[in-house]
């Protein structure tokens, strides 16, 4: 039962750690919480859904086109929404982030209309990732897993490991931690901001859409609301795991994650929100800046 | 965008919002019709507004009410109480409504019960079913069954028709979920249905695999789902994934055509109690399963069909006693008998003094992907009954003869 539900919990921090990566870097550059974030990862993945079931393109076709459809979305959100306001008040930004999230979900809602559908096709069932495996360890009990749930967590691990490259070894990556400790010296130093700020959203859009699609494959359910609590969540992680810093958002999504799979299983489901939230609260009680925040002296 | 450009956005706009207000039309009847037309119930607003609009073009093309056309007023309350509190201000403070059809969320109707009670407009809801939706209002009513009446008749069909002992439930935490579960379990103790695990979920969650872990292991003879057709899909995917064979059954919350698109084979053999079904009926009910189909594309839920008779109810008691607030309350309260009832598309329809409505249930059955009358109905319930002679459930009981 316990290593089952570690298994379980894994997976569901896995996609909220795909997506509190994006919060995360998005706030560390621009210090804005992209409140419309989880409505980009609701958006690929109903792209991804019309590709593969609706379209009867192959799987291999329309994940990708899912991703570059989020990364252009993230890219225009960002062109429209943000870019104007980057002088104003951060109050202003924030606001015109929430009526971006409620235009997309209205969007979506006209789209695709406001049920819930299915994301696979039944004629095509993905019959590799149904498949199961036993796991048996001493003490910690036996657990069952799909190949569903290795694809999820070895995405994300995969992701993880190149973008830690990405921000550490490429000139982008130089530009991103240029532009996230002072934007005015980055300029004037030659780092085209605005360009490292538009793929700071696309590759955060990037993976809230890798997010996405794992779980219209998981869950077999996409609905115009999906990415309202989910961003909820991923935002609670990436501040959990300290906003601003990228290994944070992977363990405060792995944290919510494992937090909610034990408390659905061992107190009751009812506690799932409860303790994860709780958990957001306590943590900024006694680590105001996150598990792996650092304290960082306030910019003038 | 230059500067131009955006003031003539703007402008133009500006002109889009406000151009309507502009001409004053002719005289109508107007009626408010509020649901959750947007947010995640917003898959029931569109049954209700479709239904709603298609009964209202047919009103008008035969002529309107008494030859003065009738004209609806939708309000969004979101499927939230707070919007929906907002939305009951908003139609009862406008003189020129008639009367409300709505809300569809138990929780929304709650909300705004004192709103209309206040303002003295009437209140028909076709879809909420929580037990305290009509209590002590004399404003509020519903063409829709109670949960209790729900949750005590699926406790007795288990026991009586399907014969089993031991059943695990699965409810949504919230004003309906809780509602008939609790109904559910009340009705169980008393006939000696035992329960052998419950499990609660709120509407957001995507995992049940743990909860159905514990819910197997104390092997139930059957799984009730007290919740909506969206977690529903999701639960019984889950369950035959971990191999689960045990029967489900659940209340009206399952009943939608997505359940079995989201599900697929796995929802096979579910049991679902429902108000309506499409293809159980009069011809009048054919003519609207037709037409509706023929308007819109899809099929009608249980909803649409009694959102269709609200909207009918109301426009009699336009008719026949006037464009008057009071006057169409007391029309509506005064269908207290079966002779006196309407009859709709979805049954008979009649109330008692709370307002509640004494419907018949139908037992439905997913089958080769689409829901049909299950072999045994609710004649079969009161035929074990009567042979064990069991006592029959509190009030409300359906009619006799259904």
């Amino acid at each position: 039962m316990f290593l089952q539900q570690l298994i379980n919990g894994l997976t569901i921090g896995a996609v909220y750690a795909l997506i509190a990566v994006g919060y995360t870097m998005v706030y560390g550059i621009v210090e804005l919480i992209n409140f419309a974030h989880g409505e980009i990862y609701m958006m690929a993945t109903f792209v991804a859904m019309t590709l593969f079931r609706l379209a009867g393109y192959p799987l291999w076709i329309a994940a990708p086109a899912a991703i570059v459809a989020a990364m252009i979305m993230g890219v225009t959100l960002e062109y429209i929404a943000y870019r104007p306001l980057r002088r104003s008040p951060r109050l202003v930004a924030l606001i015109s982030a929430i009526g971006a999230s409620l235009f997309l979900q209205n969007l979506a809602m006209k789209i695709w209309g406001a049920r819930r559908q299915p994301f696979l096709d039944a004629e095509r069932p993905l019959a590799f990732f149904q498949v199961k495996h036993q796991l048996v360890v001493p003490v910690l009990g036996e657990a069952t897993f799909s190949n569903m749930q290795i694809t999820i967590l070895g995405t994300a691990a995969a992701m993880m490991i190149f973008l830690t490259l990405i921000v550490g070894k490429t000139k982008l990556g130089r530009a991103m931690r240029a532009c996230a400790q002072d934007q005015v010296a980055a300029k004037l130093m030659g780092v085209n901001v605005d360009r490292t700020i538009s793929a700071t959203f696309a590759i955060g859009s990037a993976m809230a859409a890798v997010a996405g699609i794992l779980v219209g494959m998981k869950y077999n359910q996409v609905w115009p609301m999906m990415g309202y609590m989910a961003g909820l969540k991923a935002f609670t992680a990436a501040v959990l795991g300290g906003i601003g810093n990228m290994p944070g958002a992977f363990v405060g999504g792995l944290v919510l994650g494992l937090a909610e799979g034990f408390a659905g299983a061992y107190i009751s489901s009812l506690w799932m929100d409860a303790i994860a939230f709780a958990l957001l609260i306590i943590v900024l009680i006694y680590r105001p800046s996150g598990i792996l925040g650092q304290q960082i002296p306030r910019r003038t | 965008m230059s500067r131009l450009f955006k003031a003539a956005f703007v402008a133009a706009l500006v002109l889009v919002a406000f151009g309507g207000c502009g001409k004053k039309a002719e005289k109508t009847y107007l009626v408010g019709v509020t649901g959750p037309f947007t947010g995640d119930g917003a898959q029931y607003g569109e049954m209700l507004r479709m239904a709603a609009e298609m009964r209202a073009d047919e009103i008008n093309a035969a002529g309107g009410i008494n030859g003065i056309p009738l004209e609806l007023e939708f309000q969004d309350d979101k499927g939230d109480p707070k919007e929906a509190a907002n939305a009951a201000q908003k139609l009862g403070s406008n003189p020129n409504v008639l009367a409300v059809l709505g809300h569809f969320n138990s929780s929304c109707s709650l909300a705004g019960k004192e709103v209309y009670n206040s303002m003295g407009v009437l209140q028909l809801s076709p879809g909420s079913t929580n037990v305290t939706v009509c209590e002590g209002g004399d404003w509020t009513f519903r063409n829709v069954y109670r949960d209790d009446f729900q949750g005590q008749f699926i406790a007795d069909f288990i026991k009586y028709v399907l014969g089993y002992g031991r059943v695990a439930v699965f409810f949504d935490n919230d004003d309906y979920g809780r509602g008939l579960r609790d109904s559910f379990a009340e009705r169980a103790e008393e006939i000696g249905l035992e329960i052998v695990r419950e499990e609660a979920y709120v509407r957001d969650t995507q995992e049940y695999t743990p909860q159905l872990t514990q819910i197997i292991a104390k092997k139930p003879d059957i799984i009730f789902i007290s919740g909506l057709y969206a977690n529903g899909a999701m639960i019984l995917t889950q369950a035959r994934n971990l191999g689960v064979e045990t029967p489900f059954i659940g209340g009206d919350g399952l009943l939608s055509a997505d359940l079995v698109t989201n599900a697929g084979k796995a929802s096979e053999g579910v049991i679902v109690t429902c108000p309506f079904l499409p293809t159980v009926g009069e011809e009048k009910t054919r003519n609207f399963v037709t037409s509706f189909k023929q308007r819109y594309g899809t099929e009608p839920d249980a909803w649409a069909a009694l959102t269709y008779d609200a909207l009918g109810i109301v426009a009699e008691a336009v008719e026949k006693a006037g464009p008057d607030r009071k006057a169409i309350r007391d029309y509506v309260a005064a269908m207290d008998s079966p002779e006196k009832g309407y009859d709709g598309v979805a049954g008979l329809t009649y109330f008692n003094a709370d307002g509640d409505c004494l419907k018949p249930l139908i037992v439905a059955v997913v089958k080769d992907g689409e829901f049909v009358p299950f072999e045994k109905q609710a004649e079969d319930l009161e035929r074990a009954k009567e042979a064990l002679r069991v006592s029959a459930p509190a009030e409300p009981s359906p009619p006799e003869g259904s």
